[in-house]
């Protein structure tokens, strides 16, 4: 992590737009393979029917931009790190339906979200010491 | 859940987390050895193949099954992905870096099922 570049090229802020993009890739995707679903024919087991939906090309945008983030991260970060932080997207989504769909979070998912919040920070926490020190 | 399903659910996984490692081993080689090389192009163009498989597979999988049962499932690639890059690529792997990728794939899973 030494000579990292700072400014739009920061490995974290690169992370962070990754994540983002992710985020709302997964939402306009479940939208448009529900759209276009076809359940009965063997042909979209392979997924590619899934095409026909413009969502899923707004999607495929967003995963093409967030996959060029995420080989630059690759480049700066050890996977050990990089991934399991990526993976905050996954509380991203459901309090994302819960703020802007107003779906109802249960307790036992509050609880998930916690496991998930603590993981990460344990995950950070090493990595926020070691850039402090730079 | 079918067996089919399940075929095509560990494959599209299998498939994630082998991408993910190469793509990692790709970037790590272009610090040194820059863009512009064979090894690095085949690198690349295997672990973008690999990633374009999982995607498709999911989108099949997206039409029959709710992301919210999908995503136990991916939820097990933290742990898978931590534990390979250690093995495989040599990275550090500390006690507090496992505990934190378990706990975020607990979570996840938490978060799936209920």
């Amino acid at each position: 992590m030494q000579n990292r570049p700072t400014g739009f090229g920061n490995p974290w802020l690169q992370l962070g737009l990754s994540v983002a993009c992710v985020f709302v890739s997964e939402l306009l995707l479940k939208r448009g393979a529900t759209d276009v679903a076809e359940p009965h024919s063997a042909f979209s087991w392979t997924g590619i029917n899934g095409l026909e939906s413009p969502l899923v090309w707004w999607a495929i945008l967003l995963i093409v931009a967030s996959f060029i983030s995420w080989l630059y991260v690759l480049r700066h970060i050890p996977l050990t790190v990089a991934y399991p932080l990526s993976r905050v997207v996954d509380i991203l989504v459901p309090l994302g339906c819960w703020i802007f769909l107003g779906e109802l979070i249960s307790t036992t998912r509050w609880c998930g979200i916690a496991l998930v919040v603590i993981g990460l920070a344990l995950v950070a926490k090493p990595v926020a010491q070691i850039e402090e020190r730079l | 859940m079918s067996a089919l399903a399940f075929f095509f659910i560990v494959i599209s996984l299998l498939s994630f987390v082998m991408a993910q490692l190469i793509l990692k081993r790709a970037m790590e080689f272009s610090r040194t050895a820059g863009l512009r090389n064979a090894r690095f192009t085949s690198l690349a163009a295997i672990g973008t193949a690999l990633m374009t498989v999982s995607f498709f597979l999911t989108l099949g999988l997206l039409q029959r099954f709710d992301l919210s049962y999908l995503y136990p499932f991916q939820g097990l690639s933290v742990i898978f992905i931590t534990l390979l890059a250690a093995v495989a690529l040599k990275e550090n792997l500390s006690a507090r870096l496992t505990l934190g990728a378990i706990l975020i794939s607990a979570g996840i899973i938490l978060v799936s099922i209920s």
